[in-house]
């Protein structure tokens, strides 16, 4: 008896928790301003209820990758598509997260490098790839070496 | 009695010593044969004391023309206040400048993306993505990682609408907005605080 009433409590926490987490996801998505300028920059404005059925499944599919031990065959190939979409998604999350800490504003005024705005963004942008290329090619396994040996 | 429109603008740059006319500082409408003699009125003459800064409100351009022309009738359409920026000797950035600053910024973001990566542990989930996707497990899936690198440039793009002089369409970018907003409020203050009539030790 009281191992069902654990189990049910259990089911709780675990339903209370990812109540929480995707509303907290979402509504991080929506105020960080990625789902509106997505919407806008396709004129997607009919289809947003659509768009948001995605984020859900998207999320929902994730947590059964996270979860499950479970794995296919597929070629390496495939996991282009998977990746190339998944750097835009990130791109766009990490531009977001710039214009939030307002450093442009900054830069531009105090600075007074209006001028050179767009050469700036450009260092932004070519600096997030090259930062994320030299991870995946040399970074991530020298430091995994390091931990080993350490 | 004849009725004039005045129209003040919201900002106008102007150099030490200079005298600033009512022209120069408003539009307005008046008829053809006396407009000239309204636009010469001197208004205010810029000296060391104004700092950066100088707003001008309606209500005191109201009473100075009033003075000038006691049989005019002025009314006051648009902005109420001018703000005038004193450009003292121009800061130009120097190339090398801009370099550094530019250096500073890529360093910055490629340093930042690392750091959001091991935060988030991507390392881990590509290894586990990769397992998913193919049932080989690897320490370096760079099927899923270089093309992520290069997705990664392109949301960026695609959310700010830039790429080099380039736009994707025509309506102004978050950055864009953001930069406007951020002039805006700079206004805002300036108008508050740099207006003598909101000071409480004015001195007109």
């Amino acid at each position: 008896m009281t191992d069902v009433i654990f189990k049910l409590l259990e089911a709780l926490v675990g339903f209370s928790s990812g109540f929480l987490f995707g509303g907290v996801y979402i509504g991080l998505m929506i105020v960080l301003g990625v789902i509106p300028r997505m919407v806008q920059l396709i004129r997607l404005r009919r289809f947003v209820t659509y768009l948001i059925s995605s984020l859900m499944l998207g999320v929902f599919t994730g947590t059964v990758f996270s979860f499950f031990d479970y794995h296919t065959n597929f070629t390496p190939f495939a996991l282009v598509f998977w990746g190339f979409f998944h750097g835009i998604f990130n791109g766009m999350l990490a531009a977001a997260l710039v214009e939030v800490l307002n450093v442009f504003p900054l830069l531009a005024r105090r600075l007074h490098l209006e001028r050179y705005m767009l050469m700036l963004l450009m260092a932004i942008v070519l600096g997030k790839i090259f930062g994320s290329l030299i991870q995946w090619l040399f970074l991530n396994e020298i430091i995994k070496q390091f931990i080993i040996s350490s | 009695m004849t009725r004039v429109y005045v129209r003040m603008q919201k900002k106008v740059k102007a150099k030490y010593a200079d005298e600033l006319k009512l022209g120069d500082i408003a539009f307005i409408q008046a008829p053809e044969d006396i407009k000239q003699k309204f636009q010469k009125v001197s208004i205010h003459t810029v000296t060391k004391k104004d700092g950066e800064f100088i707003v001008i409100e309606g209500f005191l351009l109201l009473s100075i023309l009033q003075k000038v022309f006691p049989d005019v009738e002025f009314e006051l359409v648009g902005p109420t206040e001018t703000i005038i920026q004193v450009e003292s000797r121009k800061f130009k950035p120097s190339v090398v400048f801009v370099f550094v600053v530019w250096v500073v910024l890529f360093i910055g973001t490629a340093m930042s993306i690392m750091n959001f990566h091991y935060d988030v542990g991507m390392p881990e989930v590509h290894e586990t993505i990769h397992y998913i996707f193919t049932g080989e497990r690897t320490s370096q899936p760079l099927w899923i990682q270089i093309p992520y690198s290069i997705g990664l440039g392109i949301g960026m793009v695609l959310f700010l609408n830039h790429w080099f002089k380039k736009r994707i369409n025509e309506e102004p970018s978050p950055l864009e907005i953001e930069l406007f907003k951020y002039e805006q409020d700079i206004d805002e203050y300036i108008r508050h605080y740099e207006n003598d009539l909101n000071d409480d030790r004015r001195h007109f």
